[in-house]
């Protein structure tokens, strides 16, 4: 549905995407990750013709965007970053005004825009005037929008953004929902949210590719496994033994409740157990209980702080030899 | 030309949702009125009224109270045109719609065009009321209103060209007032350069004798060349500075 091949975007001197390819498969709902400044707007904007490439091409369905523009895009529904509407439109005019333009014939035009509005759950508020509206409503407006015609690929530029932790759970359960009848590529710098919504996802830094696959296969990306340790003894003995191994235990929490703490060891696989093995004998020697051992899941914001780190680190280099890790 | 008239609807909707427009469409009548009070409050003891000046031919012609509204309303109008979307964002939706950038411009451009005859329909009411009680030539009057609109036509390409050069709708007004202000003042070095080449092109450009000559039902083709050159231009600069954005 997607193909990328060496795309690349400088503004001026400054190069905001490098190099990037990726593709999406139809029927995927792809979360498009990175932090901020990463340059996932900019590669969205080149996916909807609104940007041109400084180099590499885009194909949206099969059509090149550079040269077959209008078929590319009334292929795709997009929705801008912060969603930008005309305030003195009514919902239900806008929406009219965006089907007209995309070529929805007369005729079929006011069914459409109803089931649009049914869709992104703004059907009571056809009638407001959109500057009222508040910023979750503006952006279902933007989802309405994109969603006009039916088109088969759907491009969201951050839809959660400055959104209340309610609306973000609608909208996400939304975004969800368009999976099974639209290829949706849609970017966030929350890494939950791709948990949540998506079954892919492509994570960018800096205007490169950091890792692209399943959830699964994001998670393993870091590269480093994870053994979770529950160890009964007082906070500060336990912080004692953890500290002088900071490299390899990244969380330790004392559970007040239980007298116990919870330890985290991660580390790359094949050196995971013999630093597991030294943790619990450094903790049996400090007379400290080790009562449970398990593997643990790396969540994403670990794989994703671990995937951008070494672009961090390379950057920080000339400040600070050695990253503290939390 | 998918997607032209969705866009020029709604330009002209938005035009008039705004309550700038009301107040320069309402200070552009008074203004207007009151012009053509005096005029005709000049006129009313000559029994005499010739071809060559009634008050119809003062009214297009031989006045400069028929340039600085020209002067203020079409940079007014012309102002939110790309500079406002670009601004708020919403050139980003737009341009992303499959439609083309010659739709784009020609349907923000007709738009404003067509709010400037909505702003001087209501003056056709002045010759009604001048053709009750006297010889009215409509050829004149005809030929009068062809160049209010052939000037400002150009007027309004210059300002939707400013208009898409920048994201403040203030400095497309001043940048667009000053290059109308600036295509005036050459026009009037007919009356400043000796005999010569310089004397000619201004004369040639010149919007003063346009609507004098106009303004007696003197209709020259070559002024309307000249006119229509003024829409043409602009109007290319601004589809290619659309389409430069994308490259920026
Ligand atoms: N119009 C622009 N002109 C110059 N630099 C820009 C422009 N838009 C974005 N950038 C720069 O490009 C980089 C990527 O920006 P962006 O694509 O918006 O990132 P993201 O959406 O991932 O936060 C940033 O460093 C940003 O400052
Ligand atoms: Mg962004």
């Amino acid at each position: 549905m997607i193909e990328v091949t060496h795309l690349s975007k400088s503004y001026g001197s400054i190069a905001a995407v490098r190099d990037l390819s990726f593709t999406v498969e139809r029927g995927d709902v792809v979360g498009f990750l990175g932090p901020n400044g990463a340059g996932k707007s900019t590669t969205l904007r080149i996916l909807a013709g609104f940007l041109g490439m400084t180099s590499g091409t885009v194909c949206i369905a099969g059509h090149d965007v550079a040269l077959e523009r209008k078929q590319a895009l009334s292929r795709l529904g997009y929705m801008p970053e912060a969603c930008p509407l005309y305030p003195e439109l009514k919902v239900g005019e806008y929406l009219r005004f965006r089907a007209e333009l995309k070529g929805v014939p007369r005729r079929a035009r006011q069914a459409e825009v109803g089931r649009v509005l049914e869709l992104a759950r703004v059907d009571d508020y056809a009638e407001v005037v959109i500057g009222h509206l508040s910023k979750g409503y503006r952006q279902r407006v933007g989802i309405a929008d994109a969603l006009l015609g039916s088109p088969p690929l759907l491009i969201l530029d951050e839809p959660t953004a400055g959104l209340d932790p309610n609306q973000i759970r609608e909208v996400r359960a939304l975004v969800r929902s368009l999976g099974g009848k639209h290829t949706v590529l849609v970017s966030t710098h929350i890494l939950t949210e791709v948990e949540l919504a998506c079954t892919r996802a492509i994570v960018i830094d800096r205007g490169r590719l950091v890792a692209e696959g399943s959830i699964d296969e994001i998670r393993r990306a870091g590269g480093r496994g994870r053994v979770a340790l529950t160890v009964r003894g007082s906070e500060s003995e336990v912080r004692r033994v953890c500290e002088a191994r900071s490299e390899h235990v990244v969380e330790c929490e004392a559970i007040a409740a239980s007298g116990t703490a919870r330890l985290v060891v991660a580390a790359p696989e094949e050196e995971l157990a013999e630093h597991t093995e030294e943790l619990v004998r450094a903790l049996t020697v400090a007379g400290l209980g080790v009562r449970e051992v398990v593997p643990a899941m790396a969540t994403l914001e670990q794989v994703f702080a671990e995937l951008t780190r070494d672009a961090a680190v390379a950057r920080e280099a000339p400040k600070r030899a050695e990253p503290e890790r939390p | 030309m998918t997607g032209f008239f969705a866009i020029w609807k709604r330009e002209v909707f938005s035009y008039f949702v705004t309550p700038l427009a009301w107040v320069t469409t309402t200070a552009f009548l008074v203004l207007q009125g009151l012009h053509f009070y005096l005029i005709v409050a000049s006129f009313a003891g000559q029994l005499d009224l010739s071809a060559d000046a009634g008050p119809v031919q003062t009214f297009f012609g031989q006045t400069v109270m028929l340039y600085l509204p020209l002067l203020f309303v079409c940079p007014v109008l012309t102002m939110r045109s790309f500079a406002e979307e670009r601004r708020s964002g919403t050139i980003e939706p737009l341009l992303t719609a499959p439609v083309g950038t010659v739709s784009v411009v020609l349907a923000k451009y007709l738009a404003v065009l067509a709010t400037y005859v909505a702003m001087w329909a209501p003056t056709v009411g002045y010759m009604l009321v001048l053709g009750r009680y006297g010889e009215l030539d409509w050829n004149v009057v005809a030929a009068g209103y062809a160049a209010v609109l052939a000037v400002g036509a150009g007027y309004l390409a210059i300002g939707t060209m400013t208009s898409a050069m920048t994201k403040s709708q203030l400095a497309a007004a001043i940048a667009s007032a000053m290059a109308i202000m600036g295509l005036f003042m050459l026009g009037l070095g007919e009356f400043i350069f000796a005999e010569g080449p310089l004397r000619d092109v201004a004369s040639h450009v010149s919007v003063w004798t346009q609507m004098n000559d106009f303004a007696r039902g003197i209709v020259d083709s070559r002024r309307l060349v000249f006119d229509a050159s003024v829409v043409v231009l602009p109007l290319f600069i601004t589809v290619r500075a659309v389409e430069s954005w994308r490259l920026e």
